[in-house]
């Protein structure tokens, strides 16, 4: 059935979406953690004035792609439930703090208040992108095993191994890197070259590190994820080649201080990453026993799906656009004192 | 505790946390809308204050109602994995259509709640609306789910197989239009008479300013013109579970037998194990009445339902009647206030007593949503979905169920104290100085809600 392969792009596509503006916002709560130096609470404060107008839209891909699993392939859904009950749940919990203390911290009155919060704030920030990663190298690696739908597998397959602990960790340093980008761009929209240099060097180390641990991923994959070794040498080839050149390029622009570019790349970068994960693993969602097609909905409950989709779409894509227009870019709406009340000009 | 009590226990838990914050997320936008519209029509600076200071309560307010939202997406998988696996095909997309209408809120609250000083104000004004007509989407979404529960549609069995599954014959199924009005006018007047309490409390207090007067004002109408509709509501949904969901209202009116001619009952102990309802007060014919207009209708009791099937008609009466009864107090004050208020010409009263008791309506009315889902939903026990699947059968295998209710509980015990904390810390704030054009928010006010202090 196309149209399930379609939906299942669709998906793919918002997780692709929520790691690169959701994993943003998690590497931001990293950063603040490993804010020093002299410089270290400017930088939590362009982490805050970032995070600020857009973090509960970002979460929202992540939402998106969990009812779109419960709509299209629930079975998918129940499966990964039940087998990654533990990391899921530690990942919620982490969601979950993250949120409040960050909507918390800015009311906080004591400054010992308000580091504690920031604490928990950016601890979250490191556990629930790590969480996910290892679950995604679980469902990856095939260990998950879920004949006609009913799970046979414990609480700790698949999530707790060598590859899992390593693709958690790449996970949690890819955001780092993603976050470090984007703040580089913010910085330079306050014109502050301090910070922007502070978070280039971030940005390198941190990209060299993903690289590291990718590799290292790809090397466990032999032995403890051989589905996935296999279909990245067979058919999804192009497409790893693709995200190492990728990679390099995205390096090459932050040495060169090409940052627009650098984030373009980056963006690619996370796309082409994931992109591989999926294709290496057709035609399974969750090799070896859950298929695209013995996953999927009835194709009118697709097909509802999709068309609810494009509709929502069409409604999202233009108010994120003015959303992102007005606070971000190199070029902001300014803002302008006594504009907010007069209700005489026309500014639009 | 044993894992299916654990999973009731912790979903449960987490729905009347997280219902607190949906129904304020309806209520409060459709607020902000009216009071900024009547601030800049009038140019009246004690409107744009009240708006100001709403806006910086909801913004707290949003947030911990998305973080506790994401919860409920996640547990209605992690709790409960078979009730996902039959359902997701049928009744996965008003979940998809909440969560673009939740999107939408969110980009437009965003705009709203840090866009003060870049949009001019009547722009800022406009991105109200989508806020407002976003809630109320998301409300409607996801009642309809839940009415799918309640009478199940969209589908058939062959087999033993589910097949001809059509989702939007199982959105409009047939409790739809009744769940969906009364839940959305629920929280209007939730909010409304908790927006009302806040002033009546200052009022007690001695405090008489124009501020607290429009406070107290708007509250009032959104609550008061909402109640009367609501128990309106609450009759058409009564009667309809009568034919629908018998067991569920046999249950909610704590009758054991058929019988013809039933009394109402009011409040009471209802025993399952005697059959018996212990120090109701008894309206003779009055349940007849109310539901077919008839004296002496036959209405099914707990003992046409088979012994498997029947909800606990104890915590399902109390429920039902604590709600009711929490309506119609709540239609009282508004009564009485509006109409000492136009008796007055529009002078407010400030009688302690009428005080008191809109003091009293705010929480009131969230207690009486509370208990009205318990009566939703413990009235359809031993049903998840119902007629088809049962919750002992729709509840995960994995163990540790009771760790993960304590780790939840204890979270929302603490967001709950840091929000309260939080909120009268606000409410505490001196106002600004009420004059036209209001003091503009200075970059700190910005940067304590960006969390960047």
């Amino acid at each position: 059935m196309i149209v399930a392969y379609i939906v299942l792009t669709l998906l793919w596509l918002s997780v692709i979406v929520y790691a690169a503006l959701g994993g943003a916002d998690f590497g931001g709560g990293i950063w603040d953690f490993l804010a020093f130096g002299p410089q270290a609470e400017k930088q939590r404060r362009l982490v805050g004035r970032a995070l600020g107008p857009v973090w509960e839209a970002n979460h929202v891909w992540l939402i998106f792609l969990i009812v779109g699993l419960y709509t299209a392939f629930p079975i998918v859904f129940s499966t990964v439930s039940i087998a990654l009950f533990v990391p899921f749940s530690i990942a919620l919990i982490g969601i979950v703090l993250r949120g409040s203390a960050f909507a918390f911290r800015g009311h906080a009155a004591a400054v010992t208040t308000s580091k504690f919060l920031g604490r928990i704030f950016s601890t979250a920030s490191t556990i629930t992108p790590f969480m996910l990663g290892a679950s995604a190298a679980a469902v990856a690696s095939g260990q998950i095993r879920a004949p006609a739908g009913n799970v046979q597998t414990d609480l700790w397959t698949g999530w707790t191994t060598p590859f899992a602990l390593t693709i958690g960790a790449m996970a949690v340093s890819l955001c780092a890197v993603l976050a470090a980008v984007y703040l580089i761009l913010e910085a330079r929209a306050i014109k502050d070259t301090v910070l922007e240099e502070a978070f280039r060097t971030r940005a390198i180390i941190t990209g060299a590190i993903t690289a590291v641990l990718g590799a290292i991923g790809i090397l466990l994959s032999q032995s403890e994820a051989p589905l996935l070794w296999h279909g990245m040498l067979a058919h999804a080839i192009p497409i790893v080649i693709a995200t190492m050149v990728v990679g390099l390029c995205t390096a090459a622009a932050l040495f060169l201080r090409r940052y627009q570019l650098a984030r373009i790349l980056m963006l690619l970068e996370v796309a082409f990453l994931l992109g591989s994960w999926g294709v290496s693993q057709l035609p399974y969602i969750i090799p070896p026993d859950v298929t695209v097609l013995n996953a999927a909905s009835p194709s009118l409950t697709l097909l509802e799906f999709l068309i609810s989709t494009v509709i929502g779409m069409l409604i999202l894509l233009p108010s994120l656009w003015f959303l992102f227009h007005v606070f971000k870019g190199e070029n902001p709406v300014p803002r302008v004192q006594g504009k907010g009340s007069e209700g005489q000009q026309h500014h639009d | 505790m044993a894992n299916i009590l654990a999973a009731r226990a912790q979903m449960g838990t987490s729905l009347a946390f997280h219902i607190i914050f949906s129904v304020l997320g309806v209520g409060l936008p459709l607020l902000l809308c009216v009071a900024e519209g009547l601030a800049l029509k009038n140019k009246d600076a004690t409107w744009m204050a009240l708006t100001r200071r709403w806006t910086k309560a909801f913004a707290i307010l949003f947030a911990i109602g998305a973080v506790s939202g994401t919860i409920i997406s996640f547990e209605i998988g992690l709790l409960w994995p078979t009730f996902t696996k039959y359902s997701g095909s049928i009744i996965g997309l008003p979940f998809a259509l909440e969560g673009f209408a939740f999107f939408t809120e969110a980009i437009f609250l965003g705009l709203y709640l840090y866009g003060w000083d870049r949009l001019s104000p009547r722009v800022h004004w406009l991105c109200s609306f989508p806020v407002w007509i976003s809630g109320a989407a998301s409300a409607w979404f996801i009642v309809s789910a839940n009415s799918w529960m309640n009478t199940p549609a969209g589908f058939e069995i062959k087999n033993g197989q589910v097949t001809g599954i059509n989702p939007f014959q199982a959105i409009l199924n047939p409790s739809t239009p009744y769940e969906t009005i009364h839940m959305i006018l629920a929280c209007y007047v939730a909010t409304g008479f908790a927006v009302a309490a806040i002033y009546a409390v200052a009022m007690l207090r001695g405090k008489r300013g124009d501020y607290y007067r429009k406070g107290l004002l708007l509250g009032l109408a959104m609550g008061a013109i909402a109640i009367p509709l609501q128990i309106v509501s609450g009759d058409f949904n009564a009667r309809f579970l009568a034919s629908a969901q018998p067991a569920k209202f046999a249950a909610m009116e704590a009758h054991f037998k058929t019988e013809t001619g039933p009394p109402l009952l009011i409040g009471g102990f209802a025993d399952p194990a005697t059959g018996q309802v212990y120090y109701a007060i008894e309206i003779p014919h009055g349940e007849s009445l109310l539901v077919n207009g008839d004296l002496n209708s036959t209405i099914k009791g707990l003992d046409a339902i088979a012994p498997n099937d029947r909800p606990n008609p104890l915590p399902v009466h109390l429920s039902f009647d604590g709600m009711v009864g929490s309506g119609f107090f709540i239609l009282f004050v508004g009564i009485v206030f509006w109409l000492l208020y136009f008796f007055r010409k529009r002078v407010v009263p400030a009688n302690r007593l009428l005080l008191w008791g809109i003091f009293l309506s705010g929480p009131l009315a969230f207690l009486a949503i509370e208990l009205g889902w318990m009566v939703t939903e413990e009235g359809r026990q031993p049903w998840t979905i119902s007629g088809f699947l049962r919750t002992q059968d729709a509840v995960t295998p994995a163990p540790w169920l009771n760790v993960s209710f304590l780790i939840f509980s204890v979270i929302y015990v603490l967001l709950a104290i840091t929000l309260v904390v939080l909120l009268l810390r606000l409410a505490r704030k001196p106002l600004p100085n009420l004059q036209w054009p209001l003091a503009e928010t200075d970059e700190e006010e910005s940067d304590e809600m960006v969390g960047a202090k």
